[in-house]
């Protein structure tokens, strides 16, 4: 990494912070505003007043924040409404724990998956097989995951009954099927960008010299076709990170994985605060991170690109 | 002299909605070994697709249809997967018209150069890097082991051309094909750039074969010039005698076209009028007849033969031009047949079709 790259990344990373900040100040606000709590009074109104006057509830909204922006720079969100006694940042990490070990593998299936269609469908344009990987890839993204996962479950089950990976989550041989399940969809995209780049790229005169230098199909397609293709293609590379990582709800519901998905659903519902404001934080993060990670790439895939 | 390549009957097509385009139709082609030949002809004319046709390079929709392509002894065009591989960029290579696009961006020069003899069984993976400079050198890039470690944006245009030169010799190929190598570059770089192919040709007697649309490159290094019109050869013999007496109307026409630096002033440069055929509806007869001043009956019907019009020199037309007047005469006075010279005929005195080819 060249000092220019090292400064620029640097600077990106204050920036993420500085997002990270203003993002968790928004959310704050946005969820305090929407009316309703965590606490049903109707039933139990002296509890529901306790509870307020324990989590500070009761106090102007100003005191609030600036208690809430005192904790957030100590690394403190504070306590889980629903889940009582439990603090938010340990529970968000633990679930992003789980969301991200499958996250990194449905993404390893997302990436090999959408290679391998994408350059064999460019290479092989206008052969069935072009047609039968590009037909399979509208299959791949307008199927919904519901169904999909369900198919995948039942078909799993079929053919090896008495195997555990089939559904659940804890076990090593667990983590697979749901990566296919959550990577797939995402595959599908890349696969059809790939091919749409990679076309793009074996017309090139350069190509054209490779095939002339007499290299393999095999060095002209990988080393010289592939990786000027990818430059386009990593450009989708932070939304797709970031979103893989932080699941499908349905994913999750269905194998029964204790993971971040659920709770941007939950935690608004349940006017969880400290959960809403510290997963949309995460988000936030993750969104800046992936990016930057993205754009590092380039100057790698890229000689031409340079950050001075 | 043996023929190291000959090309016979080579017919390449490409089968588009609105029918047949026969690009190259019916060419016969013979390089000699360390020979310099020199294809001319203007755009559409095939000589680039002929060209692609002897690397089997031809890009879809195209297709061989006919002729034989023998490479030293050996069927080129009967040649499978691996043994082609093993021909190109080997035996014979090829450089192409635009340096800028011609390497790959994200691969170092030297690498690019490496690897082009590491895919081959010439030169060991240690040779194969270490001739990487001295062949840096050999096109004059200065400071070889840096640039060598250089990327192709750092390089200048001739520079990238001279680094897909030495790319092209690294596996000393017997034929070395140039298509239109200079066209790209700005004149000085043309010159230097000619100069080193001359001189390659000379030091490592590789054979070159030289398309292009300049009749002045192809007298400064070509011993041997074809000339293509619609995709077949009008006329071809020695550069020299080529010159001297051009014996097709096409290539009288074209050398014609070119202004001389002896010439008188106010006099009018001679064009071709009319535009080169549609390739996918060639006119009957000679193809030229539509744009041609010398017409004959004939002309119009029928195709004439390649006919031998002196010891070694040939050319594709009924009307014998041995009468026609020495290159220094007032070209004003020579057409045999006038043209309708003053009839609004389309007249293109653009760089492809007359002035500059």
């Amino acid at each position: 990494m060249s000092r220019g790259t090292a400064i620029y990344g640097a600077r990106r990373l204050l920036l993420v912070l500085g997002t990270a900040f203003i993002v968790s100040s928004v959310t704050f606000l946005a969820i305090h505003a929407l009316p309703g709590t965590a606490f049903t009074c109707e039933k139990n109104p002296a509890g529901c007043a306790h509870q307020n006057a324990v989590y500070g509830l009761n106090d102007p909204l100003f005191i609030q924040y600036r208690t809430f922006l005192w904790n957030l720079i100590h690394g403190d969100l504070g306590y889980s409404y629903i889940n009582q006694g439990t603090q938010v940042v340990p529970l968000l990490l633990r679930e992003a724990g789980a969301s991200l070990l499958l996250g990194l593998f449905a993404i390893v299936v997302t990436i090999v998956v959408g290679l391998i269609i994408g350059v064999t469908a460019a290479v092989r344009q206008n052969t069935w097989l072009d047609y039968a990987l590009s037909s399979f890839v509208v299959f791949g993204y307008s199927i919904p995951s519901f169904v999909l996962a369900t198919f995948i479950i039942i078909l799993t089950g079929i053919a090896l009954p008495n195997w555990a990976g089939s559904i659940g989550w804890g076990a090593p041989e667990q983590i697979p099927i749901p990566a296919i399940a959550l990577g797939l969809p995402y595959a599908a995209v890349v696969a059809r960008l790939v091919r749409a780049s990679m076309l793009d790229v074996i017309r090139q005169d350069y190509v054209r010299t490779a095939w002339a230098k007499g290299l393999s199909s095999r060095v002209i397609i990988v080393r010289h076709a592939l990786r000027n293709a990818l430059i386009p293609v990593i450009t989708i590379g932070g939304p797709l990170v970031t979103a893989i990582i932080t699941g499908s709800v349905v994913i999750e519901t269905i194998f029964g994985i204790p993971g971040l998905g659920k709770e941007f659903v939950v935690s608004i519902t349940t006017r969880d605060y400290g959960i809403v404001v510290g997963l949309y934080t995460f988000y936030a993060v993750l969104v800046g991170l992936a990016n930057l990670g993205v754009d590092l790439l380039y100057p790698v895939l890229d000689p031409r690109i340079r950050y001075a | 002299m043996p023929a190291i390549l000959e090309v016979k009957g080579l017919k390449t097509q490409f089968l588009v909605r609105g029918g047949v385009v026969r690009a190259v139709d019916g060419i016969d082609l013979r390089v000699n070994r360390g020979e310099t030949v020199g294809i001319v002809g203007e755009s559409g004319s095939g000589k680039s697709m002929t060209a692609l046709s002897i690397l089997r390079l031809v890009p879809e929709p195209g297709k061989i249809v006919e002729g034989s392509i023998t490479f030293d002894g050996r069927d080129v065009l009967a040649m499978n997967r691996d043994e082609l591989r093993k021909f190109r960029g080997n035996d014979v290579s090829m450089i192409f018209q635009d340096p800028m696009s011609s390497l790959n961006p994200v691969l170092k020069v030297g690498y690019q150069i490496e690897e082009a003899m590491k895919s081959h069984d010439r030169f060991s993976a240690e040779e194969s890097k270490s001739r990487v400079p001295m062949l840096l050198r050999r096109v004059r890039i200065p400071d070889a082991d840096r640039r060598a470690k250089e990327f192709p944006h750092q390089f200048s245009g001739g520079m990238r051309q001279r680094a897909m030169i030495a790319m092209g010799l690294s596996n000393e190929p017997d034929v070395l094909i140039a298509d239109e190598p200079t066209t790209a570059l700005d004149v000085t770089v043309q010159a230097q750039i000619l100069q080193q192919l001359r001189d390659l040709n000379r030091e490592l007697g590789t054979a070159i074969v030289l398309i292009t649309h300049n009749m002045a490159v192809v007298a400064n290094i070509c011993t041997w010039v074809v000339v293509m019109y619609a995709g077949r050869v009008v006329e071809q013999g020695p550069t020299a005698e080529i010159f001297r007496s051009p014996q097709h109307p096409y290539t009288w026409s074209l050398l014609r076209s070119i202004p001389r630096i002896d010439e008188k002033l106010g006099g009018k440069l001679l064009t071709i009028s009319g535009l080169p055929p549609d390739l996918t509806n060639l006119p009957p007869g000679c193809k030229f007849h539509p744009r041609c001043r010398f017409t004959v009956d004939r002309c119009f019907t029928e195709e004439p033969d390649l006919f031998n019009v002196g010891p070694q020199h040939e050319s594709r037309c009924w009307v014998q031009m041995d009468n026609v007047p020495d290159p220094d005469s007032d070209l004003r006075e020579a057409p045999v047949v006038p043209l309708e010279e003053d009839a609004g005929a389309l007249v293109i005195a653009g760089e492809e079709s007359a002035a500059a080819v």
